[in-house]
């Protein structure tokens, strides 16, 4: 389906169905709740035929072109119907899976996760482990009955609710650095899994951190090449931030639009708004570039991380709006309304930390795309 | 234009604002057919052109052909165009009882040719008049950028034989032009300043391993890229408010990389043996020409926030 037909009809879709799909709960809801309204989404869309759309027939997609998928969260994001964040998971997850599981495997399990009946998680970072992916320690070993895992992950976003896990293993020496690292397919009901949820900043839940004590995967379940992971991790940090930031781009668009209707005369500096929305704008012109370079069969790369600053950067500068022409709301409003100001507002202090922080991202782009070589 | 047409137009074009001077230029951008480009694909002619003059600091009477053929005049290219004075967008004259006054600038091109066009604010809308162009004033300004041969332009006229005009459309193509001429010297600066880094040696090593050196370098490739993203999805979606946006940003996005390129080229960069100076004078005065990027930031915010809309989404 071409991405003007598909416009149409999940437009139309979402017209029909508006009152079935709509949020049960006001505000920021708590994340049991979002979570809750994701799989209901989903569900429903992949139902539909829509949320299949955009990913390859051996996976358990309809095929088409990545737009539509682009389409499809932009528009549920802009109309209120899902959290981008946790929507957009499925944009990293599932092309791992699919470029990289032996193909039965991907068969299986990736309509569960884009049919909502799953939530998967991605174990990459550790507490030794931030910026310096290299550096990870989770350790798994080879024996007969499978790997043996014992290590522990941080930031694992939505690891309590998830049946599945993408994880990031040393299997090389410790010195082995990027070179010793392995990709695997972890079923979270192993046994040896502890999750714990680690409440931030912004109120919710989202993150967690993982424990793997003596936890046995089936040799079958390695994605790639034992001792490869490192390069599917690079490999998939730039869907990172193609598909998901558009999606972001969609919820940056709503909220500010927002803002600019509830503000009262006179709190907001005209120059910061101009701004922001020049950067918004610049984002969304570059990311659309981004999608349609994706859909060309294009091979994206390094440049993405000058996506990924944009929109951390057009994210701050609007939520800084927010805690100057709504700062009352954020600071003391107890309804629902104000406190899904606050909680997103402190959810946006997070965008030059988290998926790389900004200062990963400037070296990204000093040592790709300018050249200037070695830092030391 | 096809591919190999383009590839071809390109490398004219660079060719001819890399060996050319400002007075030669005009001259070859015909040889080229750039004003046929104008007509048939003006998205390329415009963003090719200028963005090459930027990174030659160059200057050639293209803005006043591109403006002229926005405002509709049937001259052969033997006009200019008035423009407003720095930082507005407004036309340069107003017409009141009978006569325009006209206060405006014009680039060298104005005391080149016979004809000059002036655009005035006048009750029923913007006007246009084609006069000689011994009837203005010019006044030539030294400034900042005495390379660009700017002058300023004064004049009381007859308004009698005014014909209504577009001038949004057209300062909004302008503002594109000039946008795409601050992206072609906020590249050519990130540019001086990365050679600069590489070969520059203290404490032993090149100062382009230093992280403070590396982030400001970055940071200048992000805002280069931001304003040309930009610039290439205003020519898709053409409003006189996505110009003004693009405009904004490849303004605010220079002067930025013009503040890191000065710092990371230091000493060199402070003196007139090192090209930079020109692009730095450059980048000033052409930011402000068709409406400075903080006046258009400002506007920008101004008018959402008494709308309380955003203005139209970039569709995908």
């Amino acid at each position: 389906m071409e991405l003007d037909a598909f416009k149409v009809a999940v437009d139309a879709w979402l017209d029909e169905h508006e009152r079935e799909l709509a949020c049960d709960y006001e505000g920021v809801g708590t994340l049991d709740q979002q979570v809750a309204q994701l799989r209901k989404v989903m569900g429903m869309a992949y139902a539909a035929g829509f949320m299949r759309m955009g990913w390859p027939e051996r996976a358990g997609g309809l095929g088409g072109s990545n737009l539509l998928r682009a389409y499809l969260g932009e528009v549920l994001t802009a109309r209120d119907l899902v959290e981008a964040g946790i929507y957009s998971l499925p944009e990293v997850l599932a092309p791992t899976m699919i470029d990289y599981a032996p193909e039965a495997l991907a068969a299986e399990m990736v309509p569960k996760l884009l049919s909502g009946d799953e939530i998967w998680c991605q174990g990459f970072s550790e507490p030794g482990t931030g910026s310096n992916l290299g550096s990870l320690a989770c350790r798994a070993t080879h024996t007969d009955a499978g790997w043996r895992i014992n290590g522990q992950k941080v930031w694992t976003s939505l690891a309590q609710y998830a049946q599945r896990c993408v994880l990031l293993t040393r299997t090389g020496t410790p010195e082995s650095a990027h070179r010793g690292i392995t990709a695997m397919f972890i079923d979270m009901d192993s046994p040896g899994i502890t999750v714990r949820p680690i409440e931030s900043m912004h109120g919710a839940e989202e993150f967690c951190e993982v424990f793997y004590d003596d936890v046995v995967v089936p040799l079958d379940r390695v994605l790639g090449e034992v001792d490869g992971g490192w390069s599917i991790a690079m490999d998939l940090l730039p869907y990172e931030r193609s598909t998901a930031l558009w999606h972001r781009a969609s919820y940056l668009h709503r909220r500010l639009g927002q803002l600019v209707s509830a503000a009262a005369a006179g709190t907001l500096d005209p120059t910061a708004v101009g701004e922001a929305t020049q950067l918004l704008w610049a984002f969304r012109a570059r990311s659309r570039a981004t999608q349609r370079r994706l859909a060309a069969g294009e091979t994206l790369g390094s440049e993405t991380s000058i996506d990924k600053v944009l929109v951390a950067t057009a994210e701050q500068a609007i939520f800084d709006l927010v805690a100057e022409g709504l700062g009352p709301d954020v600071a003391t409003g107890d309804d629902p309304v104000s406190a899904r100001w606050r909680a997103e507002f402190l959810y946006s202090r997070a965008a030059t930390i988290y998926g790389g922080s900004a200062e990963i991202q400037r070296n990204i782009i000093a040592r790709r795309l300018l050249g200037l070589g070695d830092d030391r | 234009m096809e591919a190999s047409e383009l590839e071809l137009f390109r490398r004219g074009i660079r060719h001819a604002t890399e060996t050319c001077g400002d007075e030669a230029l005009d001259a070859a951008l015909d040889e080229l057919g750039w004003r046929d480009a104008l007509v048939a694909d003006r998205n390329t002619a415009v963003s090719l052109l200028f963005e090459a003059q930027g990174s030659t600091v160059v200057d050639s009477s293209a803005l006043d052909w591109l403006l002229a053929a926005a405002l509709g005049g049937q001259d052969g290219g033997r006009t200019s165009v008035v423009l407003p004075l720095l930082r507005r967008a407004a036309p340069p004259g107003r017409v009141s009882a009978g006569r325009c006054e006209v206060h405006g600038l014009g680039t060298r091109t104005v005391a080149r040719v016979d004809e000059t066009v002036v655009v005035a604010e006048a009750d029923g809308g913007p006007v246009a008049f084609t006069v000689k162009a011994s009837s203005l004033e010019l006044r030539p300004v030294r400034g900042l950028d005495p390379a660009l041969g700017i002058v300023e332009v004064t004049g009381d006229l007859n308004a009698a034989a005014g014909r209504p005009v577009d001038w949004e459309a057209a300062a909004s193509v302008g503002q594109l032009a000039v946008g795409h001429e601050l992206v072609g010297l906020a590249r050519a600066m990130l540019e001086l300043a990365r050679q600069h880094a590489l070969d520059r040696v203290q404490f032993g090593r090149p100062i382009s391993s230093f992280q403070a050196i590396r982030h400001r370098l970055a940071e200048s490739l992000v805002a280069v890229e931001a304003a040309d993203g930009l610039l290439a999805a205003a020519w898709e979606d053409p409003s006189p408010v996505m110009a003004a946006m693009a405009k904004g940003l490849a303004g605010r996005s220079a002067r930025a990389v013009a503040r890191h390129a000065q710092q990371v080229l230091a000493g060199i960069g402070f003196t007139t043996e090192h090209p930079l100076h020109r692009y730095v004078r450059r980048t000033i005065v052409i930011d402000q020409l068709l409406g400075a990027s903080s006046v258009l930031t400002r506007q920008l915010g101004e008018d959402v926030l008494e709308r309380g809309t955003l203005p139209p989404t970039l569709p995908l």
